[in-house]
């Protein structure tokens, strides 16, 4: 039997998978509601807390940590509500290289959207400094901006993994925003509470990254944490995604 | 050539498939006709990789699909017309096809115009789109990457009546070319005359097959197709 031994190239996979992120109604409204949001917040930072780059810059962060993991929840479950599996991978059976393309793009805007962050809050720094006649202050620590973009993508990981492993977009978005409130809960419940918050909540382990000063214990908690609320649910997800039979 | 050698599927206490054999051959439309719950839609689903078998093997061109490289260029398939994004344009779902497959931007053009859509129909969200309009959008997906192969899923469903001509020929033309085109449905008077051969299924098994004048047997498909049936759907059981 004759066979192209020729599987589909990676970046097509790629391309297709970044465009259905921004490709319906859904999607652009997010993207516009994310542009619109990382704008007003700065500005309005910027106003209230005066022309300092850095905390500029990641205030922006706080929509983001919302915003993006809803959008790779809804990039790896988004298929499975509409059924448009079927069509996907018909084209791609080989899953794995779809949820690998598929988690790509939400984790490349994370990074997208914090430089985009950075790029705004320069010369709105710039104009609040000039509007309200103080020197602006640009001596952001670089490596706290680069810890703080590394949470970003972080937290989007988290998205996906719960994203895949839950394959229910309610579910997995209700559990990701609740589980800040949650693990503040577990934190003040006690002494194990308290330690278990310590090593597994992300947004515990990731304070030391934001402030640009990771110790050796903070970062094998980060480890940990990363371990138990990324690498596991997502090595979970994937084989779960790969099993599941399409109806 | 597609061929099913012994294919049965178990859901938990549920026999979906029930030891299917056929084969579809190369220039030939193979009708796959059976009531609601027969097991029509597992097969494919298990032809195309989506859904495993529990015992026995599905293979499309000798292989099981999963093991096709770029099978997209060699079996087109249609498993659900109203399988798609509603906010999404019908032209858009075909450009992420084209782009998957590495075709053209031209390629959306020919083949909205092929399964007669127009270019504003194209440029609408697939929402608004009537399931004649999905029918065709999706069989176009499916013409992509000019298969050698069809698989479709009940692709007359929502057509009119000059839709389900349209599609006719279209079959035939493609069967003519020597593709080998598998179509599930439960319009007989349809099947009957766009399909070479039939496979009847109900509850899961093989009731008969052969050709439209084999199994008509002189008192006309759809009698044959009660008869047969008539102990075996689910949903009159």
């Amino acid at each position: 039997m004759t066979h192209p031994t020729i599987p589909t190239p990676f970046h097509r996979l790629l391309r297709a998978e970044t465009r259905k992120l921004f490709d319906t109604r859904s999607g652009k409204i997010m993207t516009a509601v994310l542009i619109a949001l990382t704008l007003a917040s700065i500005v309005g930072r910027g106003l209230t807390s005066g022309p300092r780059l850095d905390v500029l810059a990641t205030t922006a962060g706080i929509g983001y940590g919302t915003l993006l993991p809803v959008l790779g929840i809804l990039s790896v479950t988004g298929e499975w509500s509409h059924r448009t599996v079927l069509t996907t991978f018909a084209l791609e059976p080989r899953r794995r290289r779809v949820l690998l393309a598929k988690c790509l793009p939400p984790l490349i805007t994370a990074v997208v959207a914090s430089l985009f962050a950075v790029l705004v809050a320069v010369p709105v720094t710039a104009v609040v400094a000039d509007v309200q006649d103080v020197p602006a202050v640009w001596d952001a620590d670089p490596l706290a901006l680069l810890g703080w973009a590394v949470t970003g993508v972080l937290v989007v990981a988290q998205g996906l993994a719960l994203g895949m492993l839950l394959l229910n977009a309610p579910a997995a978005i209700v559990i990701c925003l609740a589980a800040p409130v949650l693990w503040s809960a577990v934190g003040r419940s006690g002494p194990t509470g308290s330690f278990l918050a310590e090593w597994f909540d992300l947004g515990a382990t990731t304070g030391p990254l934001m402030d640009g000063a990771l110790t050796g214990g903070d970062a094998t908690r980060l480890a940990v944490s990363v371990l138990l609320c990324i690498v596991l649910p997502m090595a979970a997800g994937v084989l779960r995604v790969v099993r599941k039979e399409v109806r | 050539m597609i061929e099913f050698n012994n294919v049965s599927k178990v859901y938990k206490e549920v026999k979906a498939l029930d030891d299917v054999s056929f084969t579809v051959e190369p220039g030939s439309v193979t009708g796959f006709l059976g009531p609601n719950g027969a097991g029509k839609s597992t097969a494919m689903r298990i032809l195309t990789g989506l859904s495993r078998p529990t015992s026995g093997s599905a293979t499309v061109l000798g292989r099981p699909y999963g093991q096709l490289d770029r099978p997209a260029y060699r079996v087109g398939t249609l498993l659900d017309a109203g399988a798609q994004h509603p906010g999404r344009t019908g032209r858009e779902i075909l450009t992420l096809g084209a782009i998957v497959l590495g075709l053209p931007r031209s390629r959306v053009d020919d083949i909205l115009d092929l399964v007669g859509l127009t270019a504003r129909q194209g440029r609408q969200t697939v929402g608004g789109y009537s399931l004649g309009m999905r029918q065709r959008l999706g069989l176009g997906h499916a013409l992509l990457g000019r298969p050698e192969a069809l698989v479709l899923d009940e692709p007359a469903n929502g057509l009119d009546p000059h839709g389900i001509q349209w599609m006719r020929g279209l079959l035939r033309d493609l069967a003519g070319s020597g593709c080998s085109v598998l179509l599930s449905s439960h319009l007989l008077h349809e099947v009957e005359q766009v399909a070479d051969r039939i496979v009847m299924i109900g509850r899961g098994r093989v009731l008969a097959q052969g050709t439209v004048g084999e199994l008509s047997g002189g008192r006309g498909l759809e009698q044959a197709f009660l008869d047969l049936t008539a102990h075996s759907g689910r949903s009159t059981a």
